[in-house]
């Protein structure tokens, strides 16, 4: 005991803990004040409102520069959701048939093990019934 | 001069000499930490299911020679990645499902894209989830499948369950699942109605971007991030503690946008107007009573849960129906419950424990 007092990297982290502590629970108790929500809001609702008007403006420099505007490539950004989602009904489409038909390949992967486990001790569930 | 009760000052000598050491190898380690990357996460075998947008479902491939017959659809938290469930092997949360012989799927997300703005809370009860308990059904041959929400995932879920009472869900376990959001406290002050425009934000950000999630997490305890770098220095000769700053801290900042409808239905219906605890939830105009809900549930709370705290958690095992209900407190905070040293002692086996018999 008396040797951990004596320890100066054990008071340094002990101190370090104890700052942590106080600064977070100091600052929550700012944090909790209607003063900085108002504040945080009016801040995040001038840097959103900035955010929009700087995306308008890109828009309009895209556009008159003769590049894809933010709409067009939204555009194909769908159309491309659209295809990635029809492969992966193809794929899983293909492995049903493959279930189906017993024909499989290398790719398919190892069999499943069978779904007959059993509890270790088989106890009685541990919920308690209330 | 006579030295201080207590003190020793061959140990001193000893105490001194080993500070010296770990000093040069502070020197030696931190070029190393700025020129590595961290260890890879995430890397359990597993296949991909489905892809919708901002939604992934993947399997992962059983390790056990015999599996239990029902399934686990673990939904995640839309707010971060999958990948805090399945760090690295010995403390992967999915790799000790799979070794004790569960067959495991996975709801993940990725950031929703610009156009993906529109998803409402609906898409994601009403569609993503029931899309994805279809395919593990399908996949698996089996009804019957247990859901697993971590946090948001947990909200998710139990909106899903209280709409679709008659099944198929067998057992439903939550962690760390907020009911009360008044009891959030400082999420309730950031977005106090007086003053934030949620309406504004969303028209003029469309998706939430994932700083402003970040940064609001992190708020919530300002200093830990500072405090976290010092004791990563005084700690970075130890190849175990870098090791596990690293996954974490890669974790906690790689949180995700949120999709810009969805974020409003979550600030006015839960955050504002409190209607899941308050009874008047509902989505698609479909009611989510929790009260329906009548499958056996486990409920895993951390005691020192910063970011849902347990007087906001506390209320789900009073407000479920079921006959068969437990809640767990467990130490820790929000994190360290599900991944980690802390949760591979107690949690995890705490889980199985309870799932093991249910899941025949």
């Amino acid at each position: 005991m008396s040797e951990k007092s004596n320890d100066p990297v054990a008071l340094w982290q002990k101190m370090l803990g104890e700052m942590e502590k106080g600064f977070n629970s100091l600052s929550n108790q700012a944090l909790t004040s209607p003063e900085f929500s108002k504040v945080m809001n009016q801040a995040s609702g001038v840097t959103a409102g900035a955010h929009k008007q700087l995306s308008d403006f890109m828009e309009k420099y895209l556009l008159s520069m003769n590049m894809p505007s933010r709409s067009q490539m939204v555009g194909i950004a769908e159309r491309l959701q659209s295809i990635e989602g029809q492969l992966s009904d193809i794929k899983l489409l293909l492995q049903e048939m493959q279930k189906q038909t017993g024909v499989g390949s290398p790719a398919a992967g190892p069999a499943r093990p069978p779904r007959t486990r059993r509890p270790p001790v088989a106890p009685p569930p541990s919920g308690e019934k209330t | 001069m006579s030295t201080a009760p207590g003190l020793d000052l061959a140990s001193i000598q000893d105490r001194i000499q080993s500070e010296v050491q770990r000093a040069i190898m502070r020197s030696v380690k931190g070029v190393e930490y700025i020129a590595s990357s961290g260890p890879a996460l995430g890397s359990t075998p597993k296949d991909i299911l489905s892809i919708r947008g901002t939604m992934r479902l993947y399997h992962y491939r059983p390790l056990a020679d015999e599996i239990y017959r029902v399934p686990i659809l673990i939904v995640m938290a839309t707010t971060n990645r999958g990948y805090i469930l399945d760090l690295v092997p010995g403390q992967s949360f999915i790799e000790f499902l799979l070794k004790r012989g569960y067959d495991v799927y996975m709801l993940d997300w990725t950031a929703p894209r610009p156009e993906e703005q529109s998803l409402r809370m609906e898409d994601y009860v009403l569609d993503f989830i029931p899309h994805c308990v279809k395919l593990v059904q399908e996949d698996s041959g089996e009804e019957d499948v247990t859901v697993i929400g971590y946090c948001f995932g947990g909200v998710l879920s139990l909106l899903y369950s209280s709409i679709h009472a008659d099944g198929p869900v067998k057992n439903l376990i939550c962690f760390t699942t907020p009911i009360d959001f008044r009891e959030m406290k400082l999420f309730q002050n950031f977005a106090d109605r007086r003053y934030f425009d949620v309406d504004r934000l969303v028209d003029s950000v469309g998706n939430v971007p994932s700083e402003m999630i970040q940064s609001s997490f992190e708020m919530l305890r300002p200093a830990s991030r500072a405090i976290g770098q010092i004791q990563l220095w005084d700690n970075i000769w130890n190849d175990e503690y870098v090791k596990s700053y690293r996954m974490f801290d890669r974790w906690a900042t790689d949180t995700l946008p949120l999709a810009g409808e969805y974020f409003r239905t979550i600030t006015k219906d839960l955050m504002w107007d409190n209607k899941l605890f308050n009874g008047t939830m509902s989505v698609g105009g479909r009611a989510a009573d929790l009260s329906k809900i009548k499958l056996p549930l486990l409920h895993a709370v951390a005691e020192h849960d910063h970011i849902v705290p347990y007087e906001a958690a506390r209320h789900l095992i009073p407000m479920v129906g079921s006959n068969e209900k437990e809640e767990v407190i467990l130490k820790g905070g929000h994190v360290s419950l599900v991944a980690g040293a802390n949760a591979v002692k107690r949690l995890w086996p705490k889980l199985d424990n309870w799932l093991c018999g249910r899941s025949t």
